[in-house]
């Protein structure tokens, strides 16, 4: 069995990210490769090239990385991460952050393509709360 | 070869079971709920206060809104449609 694909959690806030990480291992699953980019590298609120970057690395098993980005900023580094490291097997989704972070990693879990998890991301902006 | 066997595995079924909730369903079932539908080939569906959801959308079983003490019916088209009900029957009944 393939390794599940990657989700990497972009945030301005370590916290956030931090804090999204561990609801979605509940809700979800540990097993799937999850890693956080959040904060400036000196711990302030904003975001980081170089966290973006490794976070990508730790994330990548070999199945493809999903990449989700809180907003504003994150979203900007994200892109430029991507731009100056293309990778067809690495995509930047345009979710809600808690919402697809849910849905990607419960779809991650089960064992689902790049593609697949991807587009479980991007759908959970259809799916009502109420 | 045996094809009364080929016959009865091949065959659809349809299998249901109604649930009534111990406990609210929010997102730890939910969860829960989703990675065990997405390792069935029947198709599953989860109906609740005249909705209809795909189990294996983890945050459509949410939108339900199931609240303790309410039914859900699982429901399940294809070769192994009862096990697929009695494993999201299970995880419904014992959710906390």
């Amino acid at each position: 069995m393939t390794n599940p694909v990657g989700i990497v959690l972009v945030s301005h806030s370590a916290e956030l990210a931090a804090g999204l990480r561990l609801l979605v291992e509940q809700i979800g699953s540990d097993t799937v490769p999850l890693a956080v980019a959040g904060g400036t590298d000196d711990g302030r609120i904003g975001t980081s090239y170089d966290l973006v970057l490794t976070a990508i690395r730790h994330a990548d098993r070999g199945a493809g990385v999903v990449v989700l980005p809180d907003l504003g900023s994150s979203v900007l580094t994200a892109r430029t991460v991507l731009e100056d490291h293309p990778r067809p097997d690495v995509t930047i989704v345009d979710a809600p952050f808690v919402e697809g972070a849910v849905a990607a990693v419960v779809t991650a879990a089960s064992g689902a393509d790049l593609k697949t998890v991807a587009d479980a991301a991007k759908e959970a902006r259809n799916v009502s709360k109420l | 070869m045996c094809p009364s066997s080929d016959a009865a595995t091949t065959n659809p079924a349809i299998h249901e079971r109604v649930v009534i909730l111990p406990a609210n369903l929010h997102a730890r079932p939910a969860g829960q709920l989703a990675r065990a539908a997405s390792g069935f080939a029947s198709a599953i569906r989860l109906e609740h206060s005249g909705r209809t959801v795909n189990p294996t959308g983890v945050l459509a079983v949410m939108g339900l809104g199931a609240t303790v003490g309410t039914t859900v019916t699982v429901r399940a088209e294809g070769p192994d449609a009862e096990q697929a009900v009695t494993a999201l029957a299970d995880i419904l009944a014992n959710a906390e």
